[in-house]
């Protein structure tokens, strides 16, 4: 029984990872708008791209 | 779609054909307008938009100059700067339809030099730019926008928008916060419950006591903080609603779990704590965001007025922003221009379209010296006004301040439930004191863990979450029906009302062109026709695509010069000017029923106006007699049209030559005598009656304002919407009561069992999340399965067979 005295606390350092995720992702807009992004797997990708590299 | 135009989707003229290549194929187009946008578009790669998209894009009009927005002063109120090479502005784009739509306007600035960043929210139609104001100015990317056919407004210092988005996304995250809390505090609870029938080691229950309050402290310290705040606020302004009850609620469990942890009391409650939060927090979730959803209706009201004006000094005019100007000065505004400002007319007198305003559709003769007012329309001009009011003084700004605390109003039922909560967390607050009290004298030992009990089994989270969750989910499902729920509660009225008074002309008749019953003057039959279509090609009135409807087949001729005023189409044709309008307009005699063709020499033809009954509207009155609903015609037209209408969509009562006051007087009477009445109208002279019912529709063509003050909005103009928003509207009713009978109910049981000490928190924290599951769960009832079977038919011919068809 004694491992759960080692792995409750690794299981709460994750949680605390994953809230610190989330609370990036909220931040970064990514739950701003749910609808655009389905569409980005249909689109080709194209060779032509312009002054910069991807911005984002 | 075989003979419409492949960017815009608009029929093709006959004589000239236009195409644009994409690749190795060539499509047909309808103007040179939207080849360019086809071209221009396949030029950055973005071709895969017409592959992507759900809808046709807007007809691409040439761009305009949006140098004026490059004026420092104009600028400075727009655009925002960051840092040194980085600005941001917000500009609100008319003519968004589908996420294609936002992917090829993303991807199109993005390309240009100099733009850093360019988000796209579709829902509400705006894009967020950041760009390097030395490489790019705002001009250039308004043109962009208004090259791929969008119209940009860009949005006077987003604060609104930036609070609107800050406050959604801090209530995702302690939404989120306290669901892993809870879900983490469950499975040491689980352990913990085991753990007390089969028997657990003292120092296994102290750690997971540890761990329960390691998850538990943030989700009260963090994410229930808006509780704590708000019941501060409360105490301040000494009133008392949900906030005070909860946060004592939560604190006393929090803290009284806490001593249990550290000095090693009965029982701990963090599990239950949690939960209470997130489910809490959830309801508040779900109505912001409706809440939110609904203030973008007063953005509408942003498109009208013009942001740069004319000023006049000593004969020397100037473009400024129209924040600069002031009372007592003079602007300038050409024919078909909107008024910027409240003023007065000077020099000459105008016709005036106010139709966005009071939904008077027809141009109205403003004398020199009558006042005018911002968001009209000049449909003569230039003319000189001298200013009286400007920005947030005028009229548009009041009613669209007017439309914006509306929206921003919590709806009745959800202030009614959330004051049944209140006095409901009041009275077991009383209820947990005299247990207190009672087990006091009785046996010390169990006061507080009975008192805790009583707090956790106690559920305020159903009544909280019973009104918005059902307001929530109706509003969503109505909207896939087509209608727009603007205030909801009109939607509650809705589901009381008996009888519904409809207008006739624009809502159960829309007026057509009887091509038919042309009358030729000079020249040919066909050679009118295919005039009056070449005219009027670019217009998007319904008469225009009457009439190239009618013209299909036909050589179109090239006309010079159209221009579309608010009377109608003007042009150049073979050394004459072409008009084509209403008598009046064309400068010939003649009443009002018809659209006449004239050039310099007089009438060419003329086309008599008809009216016909809309499509939907019979099956939607029988629909609406056969629950029950009484219907009836009001209107301002003569008797024997409003006879026959009536008799067409089986009315029995009806009223003729009704002046505005006498549609008031009829409603309050109706009022008066204890009928609930909803009235349906398009907004063009229909604004006071709609107002004065318990209830207002209005369809979505009619005048832009008049939707934004009335409760419901039936877009695309199918009456059949009002049957699905009754329908919906009543089961929405009937889950809210269900839901707060069944809560209080459960309570009623719970609460007395908990108090006497017979429920030990496992179960307590069981019934807990079950009563509130089971009321999110009810409002899934809303909108399934009859509310459905309407829309399954097409909406152009639904007949009553499909709508008889259980689901």
């Amino acid at each position: 029984m004694n491992i759960i005295l080692a792995l409750i606390p690794v299981s709460l350092v994750l949680l605390g990872v994953a809230v610190a995720a989330f609370f990036w992702a909220v931040d970064d807009a990514q739950y701003d708008d749910l609808d655009t992004p389905a569409l980005a797997p249909l689109v080709d990708d194209d060779a032509t791209r312009t002054d910069e590299p991807a911005r984002r | 779609m075989p003979g419409a135009c492949f960017h815009c989707g608009e029929p093709l003229g006959e004589g000239d054909a236009l195409f644009a290549t994409i690749g190795a194929r060539s499509h047909p187009v309808c103007c040179i307008g939207c080849r360019a946008a086809v071209e221009w578009i396949d030029g950055l790669g973005l071709a895969d938009y017409y592959r992507l998209r759900e809808g046709t894009g807007e007809r691409a009009a040439p761009a305009d100059d949006y140098a004026e927005w490059d004026r420092p002063r104009l600028a400075r109120r727009h655009v925002r700067e960051l840092v040194a090479d980085r600005a941001e502005t917000t500009v609100l784009v008319e003519g968004m339809r589908c996420a294609a739509c936002a992917w090829l306007i993303e991807r199109a600035l993005v390309r240009r030099e100099g733009v850093h960043e360019a988000t796209v929210s579709p829902l509400v139609q705006r894009v967020r730019i950041v760009f390097d104001p030395s490489r790019v100015r705002l001009p250039a990317l308004l043109a962009t926008l208004a090259r791929l056919g969008y119209r940009p407004h860009p949005l006077e210092g987003d604060r609104i928008d930036a609070l609107r988005t800050s406050e959604r996304r801090a209530a995702l995250k302690r939404l989120v916060v306290a669901g892993f809390g809870a879900m983490q505090a469950m499975m040491y609870a689980v352990a913990l419950y085991a753990g007390a029938f089969d028997g657990i080691d003292p120092a296994v229950r102290a750690f997971l006591r540890w761990m329960g309050m390691l998850v538990a402290t943030p989700v009260v310290l963090y994410a229930a903080r808006p509780f704590f705040a708000g019941a501060l606020r409360e105490w301040r302004a000494r009133r008392l609603s949900m906030d005070t009850p909860v946060a004592l609620a939560i604190g006393a469990i929090y803290t009284g779990s806490v001593v249990a942890t550290v000095f090693g009391g009965a029982e701990v409650y963090f599990d239950s704590v949690c939960m209470f939060v997130f489910l809490l927090l959830l309801g508040r979730y779900v109505e912001l965001r409706a809440r939110q959803r609904a203030g973008e209706v007063a953005d509408a009201l942003v498109r009208l007025q013009p942001a740069t004006a004319e000023r006049c000094t000593e004969g020397a005019c100037e473009t400024i922003g129209v924040h600069e100007l002031e009372p007592g000065q003079v602007v300038r505004v050409g024919a078909g221009a909107t008024f910027p400002v409240d003023g007065v007319l000077r020099g000459t007198r105008c016709r005036v379209d106010e139709s966005l305003l009071t939904g008077e559709s027809a141009a109205c003769l403003r004398e020199v010296g009558e006042e005018v007012v911002a968001g009209s329309v000049a449909l003569d001009g230039p003319v000189e006004v001298e200013v009286r009011r400007v920005g947030p003084a005028t009229v548009l700004s009041a009613l669209a301040r007017m439309v914006e605390r509306a929206a921003a109003a919590r709806p009745r039922i959800a202030r009614l439930a959330d004051a049944a909560a209140a006095r409901f967390v009041v009275r077991v607050l009383a209820a947990t004191g005299v247990v207190v009290l009672a087990w006091s004298a009785i046996d010390p030992a169990r006061a507080f863990a009975s008192a805790v009990a009583v707090l956790v089994i106690s559920c305020p989270c159903a009544f909280a979450l019973a009104a918005p969750s059902a307001l929530t989910r109706a509003v969503g499902v109505l909207a896939r029906h087509g209608v727009m729920v603007v205030d909801a509660d009109a939607l509650e009225a809705l589901a009381g009302v008996d009888r519904i008074v409809f207008d006739k002309t624009g809502t159960l008749t829309e007026p057509t062109i009887d091509v038919a019953g042309l009358r030729v003057a000079r020249g040919s039959h066909e050679g009118a026709l295919a005039l009056a279509a070449a005219l009027e090609q670019a217009s998007t009135h319904p008469y225009a695509r009457a009439l190239r409807d009618a013209a299909r087949g036909l050589a179109l001729p090239a006309i010079a010069d159209v221009r579309e005023t608010g009377g109608g189409v003007l042009g150049r044709f073979d050394g004459h000017t072409l008009r084509l309008g209403r008598p009046d307009f064309a400068l010939v005699d003649g009443d009002g029923d018809a659209l006449v063709l004239a050039d310099d020499a007089g009438e060419i033809a003329r086309f008599p106006i008809v009216e016909r009954v809309r499509a939907g509207a019979r099956e939607a009155i029988d629909a609406l007699q056969a629950a029950g609903v009484a219907c009836e015609i009001v209107s301002g037209d003569h008797a024997e049209r409003v006879r026959r209408v009536a008799a067409a969509l089986g009315v029995a009562e009806w009223r003729a030559r009704a002046t505005p006051e006498a549609k008031l007087a009829h409603l309050a009477s109706l009022r008066t005598r204890g009928d609930a009445v909803a009235a349906v109208g398009d907004g063009v002279n229909d604004a006071p009656v709609l107002g004065g019912a318990d209830a207002a529709i209005t369809l979505g063509e009619g005048a832009a304002l008049a939707q934004a003050a009335s409760g419901i909005v039936l877009a695309g103009g199918d009456l059949g919407g009002i049957v699905d928003a009754r329908g919906v509207a009543r089961s929405m009713l009937a889950v809210v009561r269900r839901n707060l009978r069944w809560t209080l109910a459960y309570n009623l049981l719970a609460i007395p069992l908990a108090a006497l000490g017979f429920v030990p928190p496992w179960l307590a924290a069981i019934g807990m999340s079950a009563s509130s599951l089971i009321v999110v769960a009810n409002t899934f009832a809303i909108g399934h399965p009859r509310a459905d079977a309407r829309s399954a038919a097409p909406a152009a011919a639904p007949t009553p067979l499909a709508r008889a068809q259980p689901a």
